[in-house]
């Protein structure tokens, strides 16, 4: 029952129905891509200038989740050929559909994570962000004060506040407890760079995509180049997106990140085993952000951030299977999502343990 | 007439003025943003710490994966920590038999491994015998008592014997390690564990923990997410150290360097704490 | 077919002619574009990272000028509705002005939203057919929609018009049946282009200062005062250095409109302020930062009380009789004005500060750099160019130097 009701709400398959009357108008109109992708999948790649080499077939190719399984495959040798000329090494970029019967969900926890940003910088070596110019991450650590920073003893007993001009009559004007305190972004740091974590002071909460089973990125974007698949994770077809950045401002999250330029990726840095929706290399002026690193989990590996956590904070799972860790999570400890109110309903979740 | 003439001789002047100096400006500003911030290339990390410090560390080897050609672990430059598992079973055996549990906390052990402890303990490394290399019986006599007294050694697990602080002071070493066999845990019931096994000994008495773990729901797991799948354990003292629990719980950790501050910004000195007035 | 062919010759021929003054300001506008050209080749081919944008503030300088240049483009229609709506004769004649004055905004701001782009080489995927349009979830899709058919809509009604008169045939009888639809058509949808540039931002709930109501009737009021406030330049100096005749009537209305949007905007203003500063929630901290800044951030803090200062500066100017008769002093400066201070509240208040503090408590300050700047100059000096040309043989036409009469008596 409640698979059905999954692939019901499943934005993906709303792209997929519309699949074949869609087919028919791209195949009439264009004809030229369709001849012109063979022959240039068989031009030379030209590894010193990877400019030259986005081929006459890339420019004119369409939706992936559209294309028939021809097309994807050339598209895909076509990837495979470029960044195995590129990067040096031999460097494979699946298409694995998301597994049936699974939605993926993540769980953490705020009271365990110290602050390290391993997670941060795992993602960056799974994911073959850019490094520098511009550097892009998935993953963003906010310090938050506890109780104490905000409030000391002496400070709240200063008795009464000081009378404003208008004195007191009713007039609110504030008190000694007036700062922000806990779970606030207010006072969050996202630059801290301590010498040792955890600063006993503060905790720690990590950021990343949340994948929303009501994604505000989805409805935003104009030409359908992000959409749900059907394990629930939100993903970005980084050959048909058009660098609006539509997505990024509809993100309550601050979740996306934008190839401003041209993506540094060393060579030697670079993951070779990608997908054409997760890790593959971007090229400058599209969007990416975290796919739960879809390379991995669609093939039952855990993702990278979750590996690299060194206390134990993440847990991730299939919603759909009682067994999961995040499941387990969900009914034994006090959950609540970040930014509920925006009514997105995240499959991201944060608890204290 | 004269006077448009001049205005305007001076306007194209102004304005080629403005172009070669605003293009040679940002000409300046530009490369200097250009270069790279260039990472250093001394000898790169291989050796590097898994959760904690001293707990267990794992050696970078190159091309375990031979498809990829991917490292069984990649290290930070910066900290010295694993970043990166190329392959999560690098090095790891069988977790062993674990009792069944007869309520909904089963455990899923069917793929469990674990990273061996024993090569990770320093002391147990000493002899071929592991720590029967010295206390064999001769050479250090076995306690008779289990009652605490000052200690000469091993003052860098405990450097007070007397003060030892785990269950605020109700146990002492031998309650937990195993009098005439040294590379051995025992529990009370006189239940000897390998030290690759702590959880059974931990569990005797932290059971709320120990049903956690066994649940998934505390301490970490990497491989696969599927039920059933196969999954990498963390033992207890894998980031737990039994010695200094009530001392100093967790040893700090150098965090990975902050991201970079968003083009134009010069610092992030905004991120005051407290300052937050509503 | 012959008619055509000479009827852009003729319009072509007579848009270049111009005095001393006339050639100067064309240079100019060339200066920027020769310039421009270089820093466009800059930016389409290392991509935004020349641009001040950031993951914190994700909208440049073009996306601020874009909704500017939508602003102007949606009020032209304040010059061809009178006519048409009041049946003012004096109006009517004009309209063609008002027309032109909006096809080239809304073709400027095309421009600064393929600027905007990180990939404008796939603009096609936006193309129902070959592409995809998520119609109807996205509002930038709506808003492509809305910004090319009013772009047709203008194209359509202005060379009809320029070519009607040019011909001599431009009589209500001896009109299409399709032409009255169309300018009406064009007139309820330059609001509509406006609303939906609007909407294309509130629809943002991550951005609170956006998240409101009130923004696409401080939009409106906005196009209301700095389109109007161009026309009128535009008038001033049209009746000034050419032979079209503009009645004071005709520009006393303009003045009229721009001064009752000013109010109005004032009374936006004091409202949105009021809702978002009286409960002072999280939805406030945008609106804090511009006004005050954030621990020591302060750069927009100036720009914010120096626009508003204008604004009401103007609107309290323009409430005096002599100021709005002083139709060669006074009048075009505080047209200026107006124009200037709403294409500088556009990134200085409506764009950049809205984005601090981002979804994690980030602040961040936006610098333009030089390379985006002289890509604005440049995409408005085109803008400027095709404006000053169209313009300039419409009024040909209008005055009737350039007729096919005229054309074809002296070859």
């Amino acid at each position: 029952m409640s698979k059905e009701k999954i692939k019901e709400s499943n934005e993906a398959d709303d792209l997929q129905q519309g699949r074949r009357e869609f087919l028919k108008n791209v195949c009439a109109s264009s004809v030229a891509a369709l001849v012109a992708a063979p022959a240039s999948a068989e031009a030379a790649v030209d590894p010193a200038n990877p400019d030259a080499d986005v081929t006459v077939a890339e420019f004119f190719q369409g939706h992936f989740i559209l294309m028939s399984d021809e097309e994807k495959k050339q598209a895909i040798a076509r990837l495979e050929k470029r960044y195995s000329a590129q990067y040096g090494k031999k460097t494979t970029v699946s298409d694995v559909p998301a597994p049936e019967g699974v939605l993926f969900g993540y769980a953490l926890d705020i009271s365990k994570c110290i602050g390290c940003r391993r997670c941060v910088h795992a993602c960056v070596k799974e994911n073959n962000q850019s490094r520098h110019d511009p550097e892009v991450q998935w993953i963003q650590v906010m310090k938050m004060p506890k109780g104490n920073i905000s409030f000391t003893t002496e400070q709240l007993d200063k008795g009464y506040p000081e009378q404003s001009e208008f004195g007191d009559y009713g007039v609110q004007v504030g008190g000694n407890a007036y700062k922000t305190a806990g779970f606030s972004t207010e006072d969050a740091q996202n630059y801290y760079n301590d010498d040792l974590v955890p600063d006993k002071d503060f905790f720690y909460v990590p950021v990343q995509c949340q994948q929303c089973e009501k994604p505000p990125c989805v409805k935003a974007c104009p030409v359908r180049a992000t959409f749900r698949d059907h394990a629930g994770v939100v993903l970005i077809d980084y050959n048909w997106c058009i660098g609006c950045r539509m997505c990024q401002l509809a993100c309550p999250y601050h979740a996306r990140r934008f190839n401003w330029g041209e993506p540094n990726l060393p060579a030697e840095e670079m993951n070779p085993k990608t997908h054409y929706f997760g890790n593959r290399p971007r090229m400058r002026g599209v969007m990416e952000k975290c796919t739960f690193c879809v390379q991995r989990t669609r093939e039952g590996r855990n993702p990278a951030c979750l590996e690299a956590c060194p206390v134990g904070a993440r847990k991730f799972g299939n919603l759909l299977d009682p067994e999961s860790d995040v499941r387990r999570v969900l009914a034994t400890k006090r959950v609540f999502r970040f930014k509920e109110e925006y009514g997105t309903y995240p499959k991201f979740f944060y608890y204290i343990g | 007439m004269d006077s448009l003439h001049k205005s305007s001789k001076i306007v194209v002047l102004v304005l080629c003025g403005f172009l070669v100096g605003g293009l040679s400006t940002y000409g300046i500003a530009y490369s200097a943003e250009e270069k790279p911030a260039e990472i250093k290339s001394t000898q790169p990390v291989t050796d590097c710490f898994e959760s904690r410090i001293g707990y267990s560390s794992v050696t970078g080897v190159e091309s375990v994966d031979s498809k990829y050609g991917y490292p069984n672990v990649k290290c930070s430059q910066t900290t010295g920590a694993v970043l990166w598992w190329g392959d999560p079973f690098y090095g790891t055996i069988p977790m062993g038999e674990m009792p069944e549990i007869t309520d909904d906390t089963r455990g899923d052990f069917a793929n469990a491994v674990v990273k061996p402890r024993e090569p990770q303990l320093q002391y147990f490394n000493m002899g071929p015998n592991g720590c029967k290399t010295c206390h064999d019986g001769k050479m250090v006599p076995f306690p008779k008592g289990n009652k605490p007294r000052l200690i000469g050694m091993h003052q860098d697990i405990v450097e007070n014997s007397l003060k030892l602080m785990h269950g605020h002071g109700a146990l002492w070493c031998l309650n937990c390690h195993s009098a005439t066999n040294r590379n051995r845990l025992v529990d009370r019931q006189g239940t000897e564990f390998s030290f690759n096994q702590p959880q059974k000994l931990c569990g005797s008495c932290h059971g709320e923990n120990y049903i956690d773990w066994r649940k998934g729901v505390h301490g970490k797991r990497i491989g696969s997410w599927a039920t059933g799948g196969k999954k990498r354990w963390w033992v207890c003292t894998e980031c737990h150290n039994p010695h200094t629990v009530q001392a100093t719980r967790f040893n700090r950790l150098k965090p990975e360097p902050p991201p970079a501050l968003p083009r134009g910004m010069k610092n992030a000195n905004y991120e005051r704490v407290g300052d937050g007035e509503h | 077919m012959n008619t055509a062919l000479s009827f852009a010759m003729d319009f072509g021929s007579y848009a270049i002619k111009g005095g001393r003054m006339y050639y100067a300001w064309l240079l100019f506008l060339a200066f920027f574009i020769l310039v421009g050209s270089y820093t466009a080749y800059i930016q389409f081919t290392q991509g935004l990272i020349v641009t001040g944008a950031t993951d914190q503030v994700t909208l440049e300088a073009f996306f601020a000028n874009f909704v500017f240049t939508a602003h102007v483009a949606a009020a032209a229609v304040l010059v061809v509705a009178p006519g048409y709506f009041y049946h003012r004769k004096d109006m009517k004649e004009l309209a063609v002005m008002g027309e032109i004055v909006a096809m080239v905004f809304v073709a400027t701001g095309i421009t600064f939203v393929l600027f905007h782009m990180g990939r404008p080489d796939r603009t096609w995927h936006i193309i129902p057919g070959i592409g995809f349009m998520n119609f109807p979830n996205s509002m930038l899709a709506y808003d492509t929609i809305v910004l090319n058919v009013y772009l047709l809509l203008n194209l359509i009604g202005v060379s009809y018009i320029l070519f009607k008169k040019y011909v001599g045939t431009f009589h209500e009888k001896q009109l299409a049946i399709w032409f009255r639809p169309i300018v009406f058509l064009a007139i309820a949808w330059g609001p509509l282009i406006h609303i939906v540039t609007a909407f294309v931002l509130a629809s943002n709930a991550r951005v609170g200062m956006w998240a409101t109501a009130v923004l696409p009737f401080a939009f409106l009021t906005m196009a209301g005062a700095s389109g109007p406030a161009l026309v009128v330049l535009i008038f001033l100096l049209a009746r000034k250095y050419t032979r079209l005749e503009i009645g004071d009537p005709v520009i006393d209305l303009m003045t009229t409109i721009i001064a009752w949007s000013l109010g109005i905007l004032m009374l936006v203003f004091a409202a949105e302020f009021f809702t978002l500063l009286y409960p002072s929630t999280e939805h406030a901290d945008s609106l804090k930062y511009n006004m005050f800044g954030h621990n020591g951030l302060n750069m927009y803090v100036p720009w914010f009380w120096g626009t508003i200062g204008a604004l009401v500066a103007s609107f309290v100017a323009l409430l005096f009789r002599k100021v709005r008769h002083s139709y060669d002093r006074l009048l075009p400066m505080v047209c200026f004005v107006v124009f200037f201070a709403i294409l500088i509240e556009k990134p200085m208040i409506l764009v950049f500060p809205a984005f601090s503090p981002t979804p994690l408590g980030e602040y961040a300050e936006y610098h333009v750099t030089l390379i985006e700047f002289f890509n604005v100059l440049f995409v408005w000096a085109l803008g400027f160019l095709f404006l000053t040309l169209i313009l300039k043989g419409a009024i040909g036409i209008l005055t009737g130097e350039v007729s096919h009469e005229k054309a074809s008596a002296s070859s």
